[in-house]
């Protein structure tokens, strides 16, 4: 446990020594950024190297909080599905750290972003080493909130700050649901601590569909997909180095990691899969076709990993957590690679936009190189990362349709498998659209362009080198779920599944040959498609004839119909509270100052004349008294 | 003579006099008024006393108590508007006034209410 | 010897005070600040020694009336303590630099010396009319304080804030005396402990409805409540910035500790009554609190409405009558006190530069001019709106849980809704934070700000002084258990009467 310790450590202790101390001692910034990052990672790479060589398990109880109801205890816990993803982690805030010393080189608020950077680092890895759901909550909003600073690092600029809010508002939106999920399962289950949740046996029925669909909110939020997906696009206004850590790889990843970690709770919800399918496909085909209209880099890639992480999901709602984990693991590489070359690329013609670009190539050769492997990657192209993990979510959807393999319905294999497939030719299409305005024919840019500075292209080769050959990893079927095994510890110790779930889990990879031969000629199919359309004007943009451009651009208009739907009646309400507190709780309270004021005046009239309107009170009051005693002393 | 007819004799003094007291102005004229409602009381109570036929005369041992203290308060509230004659150029009692409680004017101080803070927004 | 400490506790600031008034006028003036910082120093350290030696004082005190001057300190009423006297002796220490305009320093420090003598009595009461007077010792000088030293820019307005906070508290204050002799008379007694042992066994229901209602009154005025909320905005408005402070972090909590203390365990069977409708309440006052945030202009009147926000968590918390909803409220309850604390110590800070607090004339660029205010900011900020690893998370998240699973006397799908309602003002919550770090502390600076001469970051001092609330929502966010290990067995016994009905 000693390296998970050290890993949550370090980073953590870089960010308070970088927020307290950054200002003062700005020589200190960097080492102690990249020290923090860096033992993270080595770290990682130790509890991953145990978990390669071996079965690895363990948990630790840190401190107990009584709540007066289910008891939650500061627990932490390590198996081979924690370390794979811990490795990631530490491999791209190593990287985006080591590159933001180019990147952003004379920025005066070098010292909180790297500081921020650290924090978001220690928080992601609370998250992947949490046993209890309360310590995991508290990772995932850490997360949040760094994101929500780490985006309005330039918040001199409207686009940054609006992003900023809009990150924030829409992720814990879906946290509510999230929170109460957690609610329904502490409650049920007797305890927050995660192990004792996956050990557990009596589900009520219903109990499961509801927590989980509860959970798939948070999930929904902070991955990004139908409906919550909104804020990522926007938070491309962050410096590129945060998209590629926070957006590409880390946070967005989480709500993937948590359906995997509560896997075996997911699985006794068939329903809540079905609906995790539904959203997945709309993200998939939704985000890609998005993705076809942007004219901003960063917002094809943005709309890309949208897109893709409804992959991962679309992998977990048919039973196959192994697909989703290997397509996270090769996705937070090639996603990280394109990110920062994207950066490099945007650092050295001055704008994101790629009209604006083009002829590239030439002049900037090692981003080209790496950006194109990024991009083979990314269109699941073989022998390259994302063609294995690809086909590993499209084949995990066949068993499901085709063999009614795992706990699905066997609709939303076909489901999954067909959007799936389209996905992959609308893929290959903006993956190609990317490359070819970006890096080929004459230079549109006024600015000279040449190769970003060494410290900015090692990061990216060194990315590079997994997304050619973490596909690898696919070739023997057992290999990664041996070593990404999720251990499930029920009450009594022992290391199995729970025998009465509904559905298991399809525990191995499959990559089936003739859907895999399918998926290649759809993307050959989708590529070709779009290098027509360029040929005929290279200049322009291949998509610019489409009808459906403005739709796509606008990504089908969501932001605006969330705009008048909830935007505009709360800021409605705002004003009508605003005005209500004065006119009508105020006013009332001030009602009854004037209205005692006036019951004084109203009383002390009778103080107000003459002596003999005294009497004459006294002599009525004297007859009434006379007449009460003689009509009543009788 | 039958009780009746002192007792409606006194009813008619004592309402004149009450009548004076509340409706004159003049505070002579009012002190008159005091007087004929104390000498009708006097009229009753000498007349019950022969009604009842007491033993001990209460009734005007009585009489005599309130002819004394009659003189000595119209002595008395004859000097005090004498004085304020003196001062004030009237004996009117709607012009003495000092104790009333004053009209009630928009008080700030006594208004237990605030205006809303002027820079709240709308 | 430990049956003194709580006296003593409340004798030693009433002599600062009785001293400052002694003393030789100019002299007095001169020390009072530092005096004053002594004083509750002191009181500070005693305040520690009574909780660490469990002190506790029973003794005689009107027998005919049956009421004892009885004492104490419990896993409730302990961290509230030590808050009260912490947070004053911080502001004590921050007037040693920051001069208010009015100056009358002696009379200021004798005014917050009595405040304090008020709010130590309320927490360590634990005999009902003696409770009362501590609570009501607490309303002139505040009354004072906001009066005289308060914000002069609308002309009667300091005045006119005053005059409601203290007749609209004792209107409250009336209301809560009729349940006190109510329950008193009942039950014979007015101990709070014996009160809290018999748990309403020899009151009939509709008496304990009627006392519930009563008493509740008067705290609800206090918490505030919706819709007895009009006073705060317009008192945090007017008030200085130590006003400010000990309003929103420690008379606030005098309300919402009757609650717990008083209500809740001396007569449960009207609180089962009562319990839904104060809960409808404590959101509406939520939504809404959150809602008004987003139309003010004024960043004090912002934070007050915020103040009502989080008080409607504490009741909701109070409403479900359940250990975990009871944890949850008097978690909330520190968290927002030290929280909000903060928030009127950095607010009054920027006050005091720009010589407004008003948004549109502030403008943005905090961050710019003055990166360690504008940083403190954000914190508080994120802390108050209840993000997890900061103090003001676990209050809300176990009012939440209390409220998915109240006392089974309730209807769960009404609390069910209720929980979901206040779900909505968590979002809201963070709307209008982000919204206010967004118009003030980023962005750029008006010219006229950049050029003012006198706009200084915050100083060393001020941050020494604010240093320990920083450090204590840390270390209250990281390490929970430490406030819980210490609440949970005494809310687990006051409300022993609910957990009977559930058995």
């Amino acid at each position: 446990m000693t390296a998970v310790y050290v890993a949550l450590g370090a980073p953590f202790v870089a960010a308070v020594v970088g927020l307290l101390g950054g200002r003062t001692w700005p020589r200190l910034v960097v080492p102690v950024a990249v020290a923090g990052a860096s033992v993270a990672f080595l770290s990682a790479l130790v509890l991953a190297g145990r978990s390669v060589a071996g079965d690895l398990y363990e948990s630790a109880r840190l401190a107990d909080v009584p709540t007066g109801g289910p008891p939650i205890g500061i627990d932490l816990r390590v198996d081979g599905l924690a370390a794979l993803v811990s490795v990631a982690v530490g491999a791209v805030a190593l990287a985006v750290q080591v590159y933001s010393i180019g990147y952003l080189k004379g920025d005066p608020r070098y010292s909180s972003y790297a500081a921020l950077v650290s924090l978001f680092t220690a928080a992601m890895l609370l998250v992947v080493f949490a046993d209890d759901l309360m310590v995991l909550l508290v990772g995932w909003e850490v997360m949040g909130v760094c994101s929500y600073f780490l985006i309005g690092h330039h918040w001199e600029q409207e686009g940054s700050r609006a992003s900023a809010v809009k990150a924030l508002v829409v992720t814990r939106l879906g946290d509510v649901g999230f929170l109460f999920g957690i609610f329904l399962l502490a409650t049920t289950v007797g305890s927050f601590s995660i192990g004792q949740v996956l050990g557990f046996d009596r589900w009520p029925e219903h109990t499961a569909t509801i927590a989980t669909l509860l959970l798939l909110c948070g999930v929904v939020g902070k991955s990004a997909q139908f409906p919550l997906h909104t804020w990522l696009p926007d938070a491309m206004a962050g410096p590129t180095p945060i998209s590629a850590l926070i957006h590409a790889a880390t946070m967005v990843a989480a709500g993937i990691y948590l359906v995997a970690r509560l896997f075996d709770v997911f699985l006794l919800a068939p329903a809540t899969l079905a609906v995790m399918a539904v959203i997945a496909c709309i993200t998939m085909l939704g985000g890609a076709l998005a993705a076809l209209g942007q004219d901003d880099i960063k917002r094809v890639l943005a709309y890309s990993t949208v897109s893709q992480l409804a992959y991962m999901l679309a992998a977990l709602s048919v039973g196959s957590a192994v697909a989703a984990e290997f397509h996270l693991l090769t996705h937070a590489a090639f996603k990280a690679l394109l990110f920062l070359a994207a950066g490099s690329v945007i650092h050295a013609v001055g704008t994101n936009l790629m009209p604006d670009m083009g002829g590239l190539r030439r002049l900037m050769p090692v981003t080209f190189a790496t950006m194109t492997v990024g991009l083979l990657a990314l269109a699941g192209v073989p022998p390259f990362a994302g063609f294995f993990s690809k086909e590993a979510v499209l084949g995990a959807a066949e068993e499901t349709a085709v063999h009614h393999e795992g706990p699905a319905y066997a609709w939303t294999g076909w489901l999954v498998l067909v959007v799936g497939l389209v996905t992959v030719a609308v893929t290959a299409a903006y993956v190609a659209r990317l490359w070819l305005m970006t890096f080929f024919d004459r230079t549109r840019s006024p600015v000279a362009a040449h190769e970003s500075s060494p410290v900015m292209r090692w990061p990216l080769v060194l990315l590079a080198v997994p997304t050619v050959l973490l596909g690898l990893v696919g070739l023997r079927d057992e290999w990664l779920p041996d070593w990404a095994a999720a251990t499930v510890l029920t009450v009594g110790g022992a290391d199995t599944l729970s025998a009465e779930q509904e559905g298991v889990a399809q525990e191995t990879l499959h990559i089936a040959p003739l859907t895999s031969a399918l998926s290649v000629a759809l993307a050959v199919v989708g590529a070709t498609a779009v290098w027509l359309a360029w040929r005929r004007a290279p200049a322009s943009d291949p998509t610019a004839e489409l009808r459906q451009r403005r739709a796509l651009e606008h990504a089908f208009f969501v932001d605006d119909l969330y705009d008048r739907a909830f935007v505009q009646p709360v800021r409605l309400a705002t004003r009508a509270v605003g005005w209500a507190d004065d006119e009508v709780v105020g006013e009332a309270v001030r009602d009854t100052g004037r209205g005692t004021s006036r019951l004084s005046e109203w009383v002390s009239r009778a103080q107000g004349s003459t002596v003999q309107a005294y009497l004459t009170g006294l002599l009525a009051g004297v007859l009434l008294l006379v007449a009460g005693v003689v009509t009543f002393a009788s | 003579m039958p009780l009746l007819m002192p007792v409606v004799l006194a009813g008619l003094l004592f309402s004149i006099g009450a009548y004076g007291v509340l409706a004159r102005r003049n505070a002579i004229l009012v002190l008159m008024s005091v007087e004929l409602m104390l000498n009708a009381v006097n009229i009753n109570l000498v007349a019950f006393d022969v009604w009842l036929r007491d033993e001990l005369l209460a009734g005007q041992v009585f009489t005599l108590f309130v002819i004394t203290i009659a003189a000595a308060e119209v002595g008395l509230g004859l000097a005090i508007v004498l004085l304020v004659f003196r001062q004030r150029e009237t004996s009117s009692l709607d012009q003495l006034t000092e104790l009333h409680e004053p009209d009630p004017e928009a008080d700030a101080a006594t208004d237990a209410a605030p205006e809303p803070v002027q820079e709240r927004a709308s | 010897m430990t049956d003194l400490l709580l006296p003593l506790l409340l004798a030693l600031p009433a002599a600062g005070a009785l001293g400052l008034l002694v003393a030789p006028p100019r002299r007095a003036e001169r020390v009072a600040v530092r005096a004053g910082l002594a004083v509750t120093t002191a009181t500070f350290l005693v305040a520690v020694w009574a909780v660490a030696a469990d002190a506790a004082t029973d003794v005689e005190w009107v027998p005919t009336l049956g009421l004892r001057f009885h004492l104490g300190v419990d896993g409730v009423s302990s961290p509230l303590l030590l808050m009260t006297c912490g947070l004053t002796a911080l502001c004590m220490a921050y007037l040693l630099r920051v001069r208010p305009e009015a100056g009358r320093l002696r009379a200021l420090v004798g005014l917050l010396l009595l405040l304090e003598v008020g709010m130590v009595g309320t927490f360590v009461a634990l005999d009902l009319l003696l409770f009362f007077v501590f609570f009501e010792v607490v309303l002139v000088p505040m009354w004072f304080v906001i009066a005289q030293w308060g914000d002069d820019s609308v002309p009667g307005g300091r005045r006119r804030a005053a005059n409601v906070f203290i007749l609209y508290t004792l209107l409250g204050s009336v209301v809560m005396l009729v349940g006190i002799l109510l329950v008193g008379l009942h039950a014979g007694t007015f101990d709070l402990v014996e009160l809290a042992d018999r748990q309403g066994a020899d009151m009939s229901r509709g008496i304990q409805v009627l006392a519930f209602l009563a008493l509740g009154l008067g705290f609800a005025v206090k918490t505030p409540m919706w819709p007895l909320h009009t006073w705060l905005p317009d008192a945090h408005t007017a008030a200085p910035t130590v006003g400010s402070v000990l309003l929103a972090g420690v008379l606030l909590k005098m309300g919402t500790y009757g609650f717990v203390r008083v209500a809740l365990p001396i007569v449960p069977e009207g609180a089962e009554a009562v319990a839904p409708y104060l809960g409808a309440l404590a959101v509406v006052g939520i939504v809404y609190g959150s809602l008004a945030c987003l139309a003010q202009t004024d960043l004090k009147r912002l934070i007050a409405f915020s103040s009502v926000s989080h008080m409607g968590f504490v009741l909701l918390g109070i409403s479900t009558l359940t250990p975990v909803g009871v944890n949850g409220a008097l978690y909330a309850n520190i968290a927002h006190g030290l929280i909000t604390g903060l928030l009127f110590f950095l607010v009054g800070a920027i006050k005091d530069r720009h010589h407004t607090a008003s948004i549109e004339i502030l403008g943005g660029g905090l961050y710019e001019r003055m990166p360690r205010l504008g940083g403190l900011l954000a914190f508080a900020a994120v802390a108050s709106l209840g993000l997890p690893g900061l103090a003001g998370f676990w209050g809300e998240m176990l009012v939440l849980l209390g409220a998915f699973d109240p006392a089974s006397g309730l209807n769960r799908p009404y609390y069910l809704v209720l929980m979901v309602l206040a779900g909505t003002g968590v979002v809201l919550t963070t709307t209008y934070f982000a919204s206010v770090l967004r118009r003030v502390a980023q962005g750029t600076s008006f010219q006229a700000w950049r050029d003012a001469v006198l706009m200084r970051d915050a100083s060393r001092f001020e941050l020494l002084v604010w240093a320990p609330i920083v450090a204590l929502v840390v270390v209250l966010g990281l390490w929970p258990g430490w406030l819980l290990d210490a609440s949970d067995p005494v809310v687990q016994a006051l409300l022993s009467a609910q957990r009977v009905i559930v058995n």
